[in-house]
């Protein structure tokens, strides 16, 4: 709606802000807008002398019903949500009745946008029932097929998710964006057209300057990782050389590299002795740190058939180090 | 009797105000008449004007135009002719039109120009007044001939 204080004339701000605090300039901000339905109504009173009696008069009164103005404003809350390919995402937005009655709205997530890398999958939409700004499944709302949220009262505000589902094989990095857009139940178009009868309190509606329509996009960004695994050999034998001979022994070294913007999980290396060679007992370590050879507490476990070590969550960007020697037969 | 003559003062006094009541109710040589238009700024071929239209459908942003229609219909000039017409809930003086000369800020207690008046914000501090501010308008003619007619008119957005 508009803000009549916009109407001020300059010269009238600037003569008040010429002798006046800055902070006076400001033009008071009026209540919000008058409700559908209120009645504006209007009575002149007149005095005057006539002779030596002086008298009162009343005009007749008159009567204006406001209607209702549809008028709606939808504000993503989700930017850059970090999200992984084959996972599920909720996406919030907030959306305003920033008209003057109550009034539902038609609620439309589309996933395709331009410049997307990739599109998730909407699967439904859901009020926040308890108002808490997260999603709560089984506690908030999921609104079916095609139908609209709750009444939203004038100048207050619903918070609603989107659930997606994100394709599976996205590369680290990639982003999407998913547009919601509501739409007033009692219509919308050109801001003007009315629609006679239909408005709260019993008057007109009337689409505002939202054309009682409005959108937002949140966005989201695949995080992935993958792991690369480098391993070498140093053979030194038992004259100080680096020919394998028996007795000679070789130290392995893999190196685990992670990298992207997401981590992996339950990552374990894993390794065989080679044949003609002995594990060599304690010699297990990683990033330089001892490891026992028993399959207890620790990350590590090695036997004569291989080692395992343990790396759990490995975030990208890490590299992690596994060591342990053999003995050439 | 210092009774029976107060007793009899007030009968009299009684009696004054009832004839002067009566003659004043009695003469009515005056007749007021409010409507309410809207002002629907139209912009064609570049060129904006104001149309008024009956109050059909109204949202809150509109422009009203309140109008009272005076007219004495009686044989004698009346004087100090004063109309009041307190600001309806709802609505806020149009700043971009004309503002009556005098208008009240504290519901109609002290009158005054626009410009001329202050009013006190919830902190306590001093500030000019502005359209939103006014509570009453009030238009002041020194006299209405007989068979005299006009109209007063003042512009308020619906808040």
């Amino acid at each position: 709606m508009k803000n009549p204080t916009k109407h001020f004339s300059h010269r009238r701000l600037g003569a008040a802000c010429g002798v006046l605090p800055f902070l006076l300039c400001s033009a008071p901000a009026l209540a919000a807008g008058v409700k559908a339905g209120v009645l504006i109504e209007n009575t002149a009173t007149a005095t005057y002398t006539s002779g030596t009696a002086t008298g009162t008069i009343q005009s007749n009164k008159v009567t204006v019903r406001v209607d209702e103005l549809l008028d709606v404003s939808v504000a993503g809350l989700t930017s850059s949500l970090a999200a992984t390919g084959g996972g599920q995402a909720v996406l919030a937005y907030s959306i305003v009745n920033t008209g003057n009655g109550p009034e539902a709205f038609n609620l439309v997530a589309v996933p395709a946008a331009v410049g997307n890398d990739f599109d998730v999958v909407v699967n439904s939409i859901a009020i926040d029932s308890n108002d808490n700004g997260t999603y709560d499944p089984g506690v908030d709302q999921v609104l079916g097929a095609g139908a609209a949220t709750p009444l939203i009262n004038a100048d207050a505000s619903l918070k609603v998710f989107v659930l997606v589902t994100v394709p599976s094989e996205v590369a680290d990095g990639k982003t999407s964006q998913v547009t919601l857009t509501a739409t007033a139940v009692t219509g919308s178009g050109t801001p003007g057209t009315s629609f006679t009868g239909a408005g709260a309190g019993g008057g007109d509606a009337v689409v505002g300057q939202s054309g009682a329509r409005s959108s937002a996009e949140d966005s989201l960004r695949v995080e992935a990782a993958t792991v690369s695994l480098t391993k070498s050999a140093t053979l030194l034998n038992q004259f100080g050389g680096s020919t394998p001979i028996p007795g000679a022994v070789i130290t392995y070294r893999i190196d685990a590299a992670v990298s992207g913007s997401g981590s992996v999980g339950n990552l374990v290396v894993n390794d065989v002795i080679p044949a003609g060679t002995s594990y060599e007992p304690g010699s297990l370590k990683l990033d330089g740190s001892a490891l026992t050879d028993a399959a207890d507490s620790d990350a590590g476990a090695a036997s004569s058939a291989g080692i395992a070590v343990q790396l759990g969550t490995a975030a990208g960007g890490s590299t992690r180090s596994v060591t342990f020697k053999v003995k050439i037969n | 009797m210092a009774i029976h003559d107060a007793v009899r003062a007030a009968l009299l006094f009684l009696a004054a105000s009832l004839a002067s009541t009566a003659s004043a109710e009695a003469a009515q040589p005056l007749e007021l008449h409010s409507d309410v238009k809207v002002d629907k700024i139209i912009v064609a071929e570049g060129q904006s004007k104001h149309v008024l239209s009956e109050p059909d459908v109204v949202v809150p942003g509109d422009r009203l135009v309140f109008r009272t229609a005076y007219s004495n219909t009686g044989t004698q000039e009346v004087t100090d002719f004063v109309v009041t017409n307190p600001l309806p809930a709802g609505v806020a003086l149009d700043p971009s039109a004309t503002v009556p000369a005098e208008v009240s800020v504290d519901g109609g207690q002290t009158w005054g120009h626009l410009a001329a008046l202050f009013v006190t914000d919830a902190a306590g501090a001093k500030r000019p007044a502005q359209a939103s501010d006014v509570t009453h308008v009030r238009w002041v003619l020194k006299s209405v001939k007989a068979g005299e007619k006009g109209e007063v008119t003042f512009n308020a957005i619906v808040r």
